[in-house]
């Protein structure tokens, strides 16, 4: 085990917690901070991926701006007594059948796939620095970006239609 | 492209007419006029007249199925706009940027009709669905319209994050967004296989086909009833023909895994929409159950993906849209939605009783309309695939199940005494009620007439 | 030290972060242990008044989670969204000149869309405070 493995155990074991605890946390603002906590982590695989721009991205749109949203969206719910509802037991149990079953056929096709021969690239692979992103993203994919800006606009008029006072 | 182009050059024209026209009637009629101009560009694209040369690096192709498919949307929106441009403005007081998110979906309609790449696929998708959330939710007043749309985000966002990691999988397991890359995978492994069972679910949700149709009867009886109309039409179709794409470029060689999967999909839709349809009370939500149930005769298209299934889809897009749009526009003048409004409606106001009858008609599918010609399209593709004919006789029953909602409302409308209330339409209105339901007759008579564009 | 801050950034190994993690180890360390001496040195006084939250010097009242005003809510989606258009930015930054006239087109499109959803923005007033 060399120094990139032990990190990669440990930013997936962060992970992965990290996602649990956001799921089962009773407090929502509790989840956000978690939700953080897997986004830090991910970003952490980004780095040992190689794509440094990525992980940069990742920290600063959905770590740093997004979870600001998701807190105000707590906020604005006004959970100030558990108002909270009582979940079915029943319902809950469907639920984490349904998902252990989602996750058995994921398991399951990760170990039949050839994939599991390929590690991933480490060390060596440059596809995630920013001038290859770049290169790509302005050649093969600039219609996709182009068309990206559509979707920004829909969202910033939405953002108006809904948000602003008549 | 060239309607891509005009459409979101369209939508930004209107963003600022709102701002900068203070009278509706210039807004109104300039979303009108710029429909009518995309109509007409994307025509003398199908006759070869392209205006733009844009490498796209093989993630889209305009061919004849989906630019006469964008024809279809186009004139159904046209018609849509003639009839409820007016209801539109009603609904708040962004009436600028309510056309303006309607050509933005229209963006992402042909993005979904002509996508080579699974990324053109989900650009397409959330470009429909983040405008569709907020006009669910236009009516700002109305709990249930806020209701509908926070439940129409929620359950959307959750599929379209299914759909994320099915193409993640798929891109894992053949490393290309390319469908016609994806289709020539030699021994797809369980990765593929896993990845392409997410993007049925997806795509199942945003049809509204049946273990995941939970949320369109909230989510068209929450939304105001304009949108609902153009929900329950044309971003329906359009979902449609991304599916079949998807399906058929993508997976086409997967045929026999999926096959049975579509098929008790395609049964489940048909059963539950048409039997819950029987049961409802108000005409809007008995049209949601409808859609649904309309929903699992397109599924049989996808179920027998040939030659007839596309032409089938073509026509079904071309007769359920006019005709739903046509009940929509009268439904949206009605004080009362439920069956009862509809009484003595004849009486009163001939002429709309009388569209909206060709309108049901054409919808429950009875011969000499465009409904039944598209019904019998659908199963004849599907007989000629030659295997689960229940699955063909099964349609039937259920088609014969639908007369009875469909007649209830012509019931109403002819049968039964009452008072619709005082209901005032523009002449606009009517002529454009009448050539609609001569079109459905039409097509119902000469489907060729719309066919032939396919070929030619 | 020198050598530290030259390391490869083409082909990266985890040796090549050792700087990056001994910086963070070190300004984590640091306010570890300022809040530990803070803790340690500071005189206490545990009176009831003391613990109380701070509230601008007046008696507090009520929960800290007040529904509060959707207009910071428009202001911060906005945020979001420009902030996301500018990210694009960086990566052509880096290669503008190898992109030629193709890549300033593609991008000039994509800002005058932006440009386009930003004059919409102020002429809304969804950026003014008070309304």
């Amino acid at each position: 085990m060399n120094v990139t493995q032990i990190l990669f155990w440990f930013l997936s074991v962060l992970a992965l917690f990290g996602a649990l605890m956001v799921v089962t946390s009773k407090n929502p603002v509790h989840s956000v901070l978690w939700l953080i906590a897997t986004f830090f982590s991910i970003s952490g695989h980004y780095i040992l991926l190689n794509a440094q721009f990525l992980a940069i991205v990742n920290i600063i749109v959905y770590a740093g701006a997004i979870m600001v949203l998701f807190l105000f969206v707590i906020m604005l719910m006004n959970l100030n007594k558990t108002t909270e509802p009582k979940k079915n037991r029943w319902l809950k149990l469907a639920g984490g059948v349904a998902g252990g079953c989602l996750l058995l056929v994921f398991i399951a096709a990760l170990k039949s796939s050839e994939i599991t021969q390929q590690t991933a690239e480490v060390k060596t692979g440059d596809i995630g620095l920013i001038k290859n992103l770049g290169r790509e993203l302005f050649s093969t994919y600039v219609v996709p970006f182009e068309i990206s800006s559509i979707l920004f606009l829909s969202a910033m008029v939405g953002a108006v239609v809904i948000g602003k006072k008549e | 492209m060239n309607a891509l182009i005009l459409s979101a050059v369209l939508g930004v024209i209107m963003m600022f007419s709102g701002v900068m026209l203070k009278q509706k009637s210039a807004v109104r009629n300039i979303a009108i006029t710029g429909l009518f101009l995309l109509l007409v560009v994307n025509i003398l694209e199908m006759s070869g007249m392209s205006f733009f040369r844009i490498n796209t690096a093989g993630m889209m192709h305009f061919d004849r199925f989906s630019l006469l498919f964008n024809c279809i949307v186009f004139f159904s929106t046209f018609v849509y706009l003639l009839l409820s441009a007016r209801d539109i403005e009603k609904t708040g007081n962004y009436y600028a940027e309510y056309f303006t998110l309607i050509f933005f979906i229209l963006c992402g309609v042909i993005l979904v009709s002509s996508f080579q790449s699974l990324l053109i696929l989900f650009l397409g998708i959330e470009i429909i669905s983040i405008p569709l959330y907020i006009l669910t939710g236009s009516d700002k007043k109305n709990l249930k319209s806020n209701e509908a749309s926070l439940k129409y985000f929620l359950l959307g966002a959750f599929s379209t994050g299914l759909m994320l990691m099915g193409i993640a999988l798929i891109y894992g397991s053949v490393g290309s967004f390319s469908t016609a890359q994806i289709n020539m995978t030699e021994k797809p492994g369980a990765l593929m296989i896993a990845g392409m069972i997410l993007l049925l679910f997806s795509m199942s949700f945003k049809v509204s086909a049946a273990p995941f149709h939970f949320w369109t009867p909230d989510v068209y009886d929450g939304a105001p009833t304009v949108f609902t109309s153009f929900m329950a039409t044309i971003v329906k179709v359009a979902a449609f023909i991304a599916f079949i794409r998807l399906f058929g470029e993508a997976f086409g060689n997967l045929q026999p895994q999926w096959q049975i999967w579509i098929a008790l999909i395609t049964a489940a839709t048909l059963f539950i929409g048409n039997i819950t349809a029987v049961f409802q009370q108000s005409v809007k939500r008995m049209l949601a159950y409808s859609s649904i149930a309309q929903a699992g005769f397109m599924l049989l298209s996808l179920y027998a993906m040939n030659a007839d299934a596309k032409e089938g889809l073509l026509l079904y897009s071309a007769a359920y849209s006019l005709a739903t749009i046509g009940i929509f526009a009268v439904l949206i003048k009605m004080n009362d939605y439920t069956f009862d409004g509809f009484n003595g409606l004849a009486k009163y106001q001939p002429l709309l009783a009388a569209t909206t009858t060709i309108f049901l008609l054409s919808l429950a599918g009875i011969p000499l309309t465009a409904g039944f010609i598209s019904k019998f399209y659908m199963l004849k593709a599907a007989v000629a695939t030659g295997r689960h004919l229940w699955l063909v006789i099964f349609a039937v029953l259920m088609a014969a199940v639908s007369v009875y909602y469909y007649f209830r409302v012509i019931q109403a409308m002819y049968f039964k005494e009452g008072q619709p209330g005082i209901i005032t339409t523009s002449p606009v209105f009517k002529y454009t009620l009448v050539v609609l339901a001569a079109l459905i007759i039409i097509l119902g008579i000469f489907p060729n007439l719309l066919l032939n564009w396919y070929y030619f | 030290m020198i050598y530290l801050l030259q390391g490869n950034l083409s082909v990266s190994d985890s040796g090549s972060y050792l700087p990056v993690a001994i910086q963070v180890l070190f300004v984590v360390g640091l306010i570890a242990l300022l809040i530990f001496l803070t803790h340690i040195l500071g005189p206490k006084r545990k009176t009831a008044d003391k613990l109380q939250s701070f509230a601008s010097g007046i008696e507090s009242h009520g929960d800290a989670r007040q529904p509060m005003a959707i207009k910071y809510f428009l202001t911060a989606i906005l945020f979001v969204l420009f902030d996301v258009e500018v990210i694009f930015f960086y990566p052509y930054a880096v290669i503008f000149k190898e992109l030629g006239w193709n890549g300033f087109l593609a991008v000039l499109m994509f800002v005058g869309f932006f440009l386009c959803g930003f004059i919409y923005i102020l002429k809304k007033g969804a950026l003014k405070w008070e309304d």
